[in-house]
């Protein structure tokens, strides 16, 4: 195993069959590199986009709102916006702890790409995350 | 470095006569065939409990009983780093000390100028929150480390054990988070 970066169009990634030796399974392979890096950073924002959903469910009712909180053990909590409202809630959560166990492993797939010290790899990495924070960041303050 | 190391620190615990870069050993990580290389370091995911070196040089798993342990060890230990990254968040959030706002002109719409305040929340350098912060983060940063080189084995159970940790520990721990989050948003 390299320690050091190299130049070359051999490569073998994280998988038996992922074995690439022309360049032109080398573009192929930067360009996989390139969007799973993409994704990670989407995923990143799509977890903080779940998140925003869960909040904003209901348009918001001002007295309706101040009511709801002021009036916590009383029936608000049978009501059926409450019970819509822990719905979301649950729903949204299983649905972040589900992106972050992707963003987890896709975290670790980019890690062991580039610890195969091929320079092309490693630049496809950087390049693909990059053009992800750049694509997705600006999604959070849409909405 | 440290893995050149770590494959001298493996060959003096099995046979200390042979030399470093001799392949010695059947390597169990290569049981499915491979390519023609046959290096000590699995570079692609298998599955397979024989021969399976964690971390420290007397740490090797050979049965499935000891794949199964690490299995459940690894997995707490990434619930575990999950758990402490919430826990610092909040540890954070309680000791705030100074809240400092400044207010400073914005262009806005329609040529009108508009006042946007900051806040900017701080700790004291020397206060005993801020050193229990910087003694959590070398802890966290030492078992994100841990984390990594154990995914770095490419044994495809550990690998596993990790995700599904990391999965468990944020569904347990971010909820409580979101649910205190949650209350305080609708309550203002």
């Amino acid at each position: 195993m390299p320690m050091h970066f190299i130049f070359s169009s051999e490569v073998e990634l994280l998988f038996d069959f992922w074995r690439v030796h022309s360049p032109a399974g080398m573009a192929v392979s930067v360009l996989v590199v390139l969007l799973l890096a993409v994704l990670y950073e989407s995923i990143k924002v799509g977890k903080v986009k779940l998140f925003h959903w869960s909040l904003h469910s209901h348009p918001p009712n001002d007295n309706q709102q101040l009511m709801e909180c002021m009036d916590q053990e009383s029936t608000s909590s049978g009501s059926a916006q409450a019970n819509s409202d822990r719905t979301r809630l649950l729903l949204s959560h299983l649905g972040q702890s589900l992106l972050h166990v992707v963003q987890v492993v896709i975290g670790y797939f980019v890690m062991l790409a580039v610890m195969s010290y091929n320079t092309w790899i490693f630049l496809g990495v950087i390049l693909g995350l990059a053009i992800g924070y750049y694509l997705a960041y600006p999604l959070l303050s849409v909405g | 470095m440290s893995l050149e190391h770590h494959h001298g620190m493996s060959h003096l615990g099995s046979n200390s006569t042979m030399p470093p870069h001799h392949h010695s050993s059947p390597t169990a990580s290569h049981s499915h065939g491979g390519g023609g290389d046959m290096m000590m370091m699995p570079m692609t995911f298998y599955f397979g409990y024989k021969n399976v070196e964690l971390l420290f040089s007397g740490l090797v798993i050979n049965t499935p009983g000891e794949m199964a342990g690490a299995f459940v060890a690894i997995f707490l230990l990434a619930m575990f780093y999950e758990g402490l990254k919430i826990a610092r968040e909040s540890l954070l959030r309680k000791s705030q000390v100074s809240i400092r706002y400044n207010s400073m002109p914005v262009p806005g719409p329609n040529g009108t100028i508009l006042m946007e305040t900051h806040k900017t929340v701080g700790q004291q350098m020397l206060s005993f929150p801020h050193l229990l912060q910087t003694v959590l983060h070398i802890f966290q940063v030492v078992i994100s480390y841990f984390l990594m080189l154990i995914f770095m084995t490419y044994n495809g159970y550990l690998c596993i054990a990790v995700a599904a940790g990391a999965g468990t520990g944020y569904f347990l721990f971010s909820w409580k988070k979101a649910v205190v989050v949650d209350i305080t948003e609708h309550c203002h």
